[in-house]
């Protein structure tokens, strides 16, 4: 297997996950993997074949999963129970609040397969509310990445802070938006690009989509900022009051439902900190039946193309106020 | 193996506290679980006063044996066995329900001496497998984990995933204690949720299994010598205890209306008054009874 040397530009988010287990592995002794039947999927079968002595197959009993892993973190080891986002935030939620989350566990969860790039796989599969579910956890973080590098970073991150951790892999090759020694903070966004007339927030894979938004509104002469949230929880509430208070208003936009979400999480800053006109991109209620990837995206309204448009209603908006 | 007469009487006598400071504590909380904590008293005597290695004074000491309480609405009787050997001073456990203090549930991170926390059913046995996995790990042969699994909580397939991990790891340094008490928070077992053949179903999952009255000390100190020493051969073993709901109390034995379910002080003194006749102590009643009562009830009953 190449040996990844913190070089995981443009490559398969998957891929990145499991060259980025390796790398934790050798460095992490106490780290143990466990599956679901899932490995060659998620990937994970990376760091079944670098230390097969410390993955655990468990087979498909997702419930199994997180309480074994609750188990483990109790004698001291350090398990990442792998499985598609699906399962995770659905068939194992009871274990994965009760078992881990409210000991305080230090488990690390990787939701892979999450949103629309999951795509012909359906409904069943596509996953959207892991957001939601997963941030309404206390001691629960909450991370999504945008591409190969951010994750790396989520997972370093993940495993250097104590406690549970949930983070989201697309099953997607996203272009590469950060340098490979790119760190990821708890709690700190990164503002991309700077614009004046409104802020683009964006987590995981749709920070890319909200950087093309940008470049489609400055041919019109409107000038976005784009800041990239991955740390979805904790939030920093700090850049998103400052972005806003240059900008006035805001869109948000998610690989996910927008009921609970990555842009419930932003809004609710603003509610409460700092009123502006907000709109939210993401799954508007709906499941998310089989499709092709693009038409997905297009058909729930979350392409570049949305998120301009949904730009310009609120800086429609936020006119009107101050008129 | 048998017991001498003296540590027969001391496993009593503990049994008999756990049954006196379940009611003490549900009593003063005006919440809990008087049948499931009562069930397991002989059970968690004999576990933490004559199998079990721990040091109470060093909790988390690595090579320690470990307890789940699956089954984690008798937080009493654990509380209880816990102050009694010695891992808080036994005030503590008037905190239970209280803000601050023991959860009504289990919470490891409030209590000294639990190894999980719990509540919804069905999840403990896969906790224990992952602690039985971590001991393989750690290369420690001669500790166990124990797991107290409800009667109805084997209903939840959770419990039957973790079962068949357990076999197919070969830990046969995990030890399932069912409490079969055959009552459920609702009715007794056979009508809710019929769980038997339960020894053939442990069985058929590649489990050794043994069957033991669940109040009789000296045959219970037998079962988990077994359990521990004799018996592992690669296959985990589940003790399943014949036990009977309510046991000590003659108006909560085998009656579901004592699953959850508080008693008055008036009703607690008769309860403990009856608990010291049949132990042959010293008449003693409800060490609160006449006191002012301090917590407020926003619901009677259950």
């Amino acid at each position: 297997m190449e040996e990844s040397n913190g070089n995981v530009k443009a490559i398969e988010m998957r891929d990145a996950f499991g060259q980025t287990l390796v790398e934790l592995g050798r460095q992490y002794p106490k780290m143990v993997m466990l599956d679901a039947d899932l490995h060659t999927s998620s990937k994970a079968t990376m760091f079944k074949k670098a230390y097969p002595d410390r993955f655990i197959q468990v087979g498909i009993a997702e419930q199994n999963l997180f309480g074994i892993s609750a188990g483990l973190a109790l004698s001291g080891f350090i398990p990442f129970p792998s499985t598609f986002a699906v399962f995770a935030s659905r068939r194992a939620l009871d274990q994965i609040a009760i078992s881990i989350c409210f000991p305080n566990l230090n488990v690390k969860i990787p939701g892979s397969y999450v949103g629309l790039p999951t795509s012909r796989a359906g409904a069943s599969h596509n996953c959207i509310e892991d957001i939601a579910v997963m941030r309404a956890l206390p001691n629960m973080r909450v991370a999504d990445p945008a591409d190969a590098a951010d994750l790396r970073a989520i997972m370093h991150a993940a495993i250097e802070v104590d406690g549970p951790v949930y983070f989201r892999i697309a099953r997607l090759t996203m272009p590469s938006i950060f340098e490979d020694d790119h760190k990821f903070e708890w709690g700190k966004g990164v503002l991309l690009r700077e614009g004046h007339d409104v802020t683009l927030f964006g987590t995981g894979i749709m920070t890319t989509f909200c950087l093309h938004a940008a470049d489609i509104l400055a041919e019109e002469g409107i000038s976005a900022e784009v800041v990239h949230l991955a740390s979805i929880k904790p939030i920093d509430r700090e850049l998103i009051v400052e972005s806003v208070a240059r900008t006035g208003c805001a869109v948000t936009a998610e690989n996910a439902t927008i009921n609970g979400g990555f842009g419930s999480a932003v809004t609710e800053v603003l509610a409460e900190e700092y009123p502006v006109p907000a709109h939210r991109i993401g799954v508007r209620d709906r499941w998310v039946d089989s499709g092709g990837i693009k038409e997905l995206f297009t058909h729930h309204g979350m392409q570049p193309e949305d998120i301009a448009a949904a730009a310009k209603q609120v800086i429609l908006a936020k006119n009107k106020v101050r008129i | 193996m048998q017991l001498p007469p003296e540590k027969i009487s001391e496993l009593e006598e503990i049994a008999y506290q756990i049954r006196r400071l379940s009611v003490e504590m549900i009593t003063y909380a005006k919440w809990g679980h008087v049948g499931g904590s009562f069930s397991m008293a002989e059970l968690l005597s004999v576990l933490y006063f004559h199998l079990m290695i721990v040091h109470p004074n060093e909790p988390n000491w690595d090579r320690r044996d470990r307890l789940v309480l699956s089954k984690a609405h008798g937080s009493p009787g654990l509380y209880a066995v816990l102050a009694l050997r010695g891992y808080y001073p036994i005030e503590k456990v008037y905190s239970y329900c209280e803000l601050g203090g023991f959860e009504g549930h289990t919470d490891m991170l409030r209590t000294p001496g639990l190894e999980t926390s719990g509540g919804p059913l069905g999840m403990g046995l896969s906790i224990a497998v992952g602690m039985a996995m971590g001991m393989r790990f750690k290369e420690n042969p001669r500790g166990r984990v124990f797991c107290i699994l409800g009667d109805g909580e084997v209903n939840e397939g959770n419990v039957w995933e973790a079962a068949m991990a357990a076999s197919h790891y070969h830990l046969d340094n995990l030890i399932a204690i069912l409490d079969y008490n055959k009552v459920m928070a609702k009715g007794f077992v056979w009508e809710e949720m019929n769980i038997e053949p339960i020894a053939e179903k442990w069985n058929a999952f590649g489990w050794d299994v043994i069957e033991v009255d669940g109040h009789d000390i000296q045959a219970l100190a037998e079962a988990f010598h077994r359990a521990r020493w004799i018996m592992p051969r690669g296959k985990p073993i589940v003790v399943i205890a014949h036990t009977v709901k309510g046991k000590g109390v003659e108006m909560a034995e085998f009656n579901y209306k004592w699953h959850t379910h508080a008693p008055s002080p008036e009703t607690a003194d008769a309860m403990l008054r009856e608990l010291a006749t049949r132990y042959g102590r010293p008449a003693q009643g409800y060490s609160k009874l006449g006191e002012p009562e301090l917590k407020e009830t926003f619901y009677g009953g259950e």
